[in-house]
């Protein structure tokens, strides 16, 4: 399981960067285009320039990466936290649970642009921990 | 199959690759032995706790392949095909763990590219990484 020591550089890093979430979910949408097929009610996603520009893709971003956060904040019960939300995603938005994974990865690799070197293979295998943790909450409540 | 913007990413980035293999590469296998423990059970050979030598040793081997595939990535069946035989036969590295690789190289790229890391340097790579993956697993079974 995760333990608190896991979740400080995770929160701090988070606070650190604006638009982590925008540029991960739209990084997403251009690097698995098949992904788009959840939001082609954002408009414009033509172009690698026009996802990462696109207003609600960035928007959206930012309400995942908020809920993402929000998650960190209770690393010892990921199912109970994500709980409706997976259920939403079930129910509601029929998301396959495949994406959450992919989109986790994604994140990693957005704040590893970031940080550089600092994103040293102990503080990524920590995220990856998290965004897996989050993925498979997310997942938990399918039926 | 690549389009000629992909083509041009890959090799933009493998020339920023280029003469440092060893260190790319030992940082690659680092982080996927630190973020994927399991992935150690294909390295016995490097012992326990792979030291400096070690990692750079067996990253530059494989980051020299890439390098292979990106200079043949129009033909990878063919420059790939002993690789191939040698995954199939002797490694046989389960499938899953390929994107695992992938995952860590492109963490190693983005970490070192920063800003320069496009989103089109990182579709490209990883449609290129996982071609690679794909032939590297074909013969199988």
């Amino acid at each position: 399981s995760l333990s608190a020591s896991e979740s400080f550089p995770m929160s701090q890093l988070f606070v650190k960067v604006d638009e982590v979430g925008a540029e991960a979910l739209g990084r997403l949408l251009v690097v698995y285009p098949w992904t788009q097929r959840f939001f082609e009610h954002f408009g414009d996603l033509s172009s690698a320039d026009a996802v990462l520009g696109n207003a609600k893709v960035k928007a959206h971003g930012k309400k995942v990466l908020d809920s993402f956060s929000n998650g960190v904040q209770h690393l010892d019960d990921l199912k109970g936290t994500f709980a409706e939300l997976s259920e939403l995603h079930c129910d509601k938005l029929h998301v396959d649970p495949e994406n959450f994974r992919l989109l986790g990865n994604v994140l990693v690799i957005v704040l590893a642009r970031h940080f550089g070197k600092e994103f040293t293979p102990e503080l990524q295998a920590e995220f990856q921990k998290v965004v897996a943790g989050v993925a498979s909450a997310l997942a938990h409540r399918y039926h | 199959m690549l389009s000629a913007q992909e083509r041009a990413h890959i090799a933009q980035v493998w020339d920023l690759i280029a003469g440092h293999e060893a260190s790319f590469g030992a940082e690659l296998l680092l982080r996927l032995f630190t973020v994927y423990p399991s992935t150690k059970v294909y390295f016995r050979h490097l012992g326990d706790q792979p030291d400096e030598v070690q990692l750079l040793s067996h990253g530059q081997r494989m980051l020299q392949a890439v390098g292979v595939a990106v200079q043949y990535m129009d033909n990878l069946h063919a420059v790939l095909s002993p690789l191939a035989d040698l995954h199939a036969q002797v490694l046989r590295v389960d499938p899953t763990n390929f994107p695992l690789v992938i995952q860590c190289f492109q963490v190693v790229l983005a970490s070192h590219l920063q800003g320069e890391y496009t989103v089109e340097m990182q579709a490209a790579w990883d449609k290129f990484l996982t071609g690679v993956a794909v032939v590297l697993t074909e013969k199988y079974r």
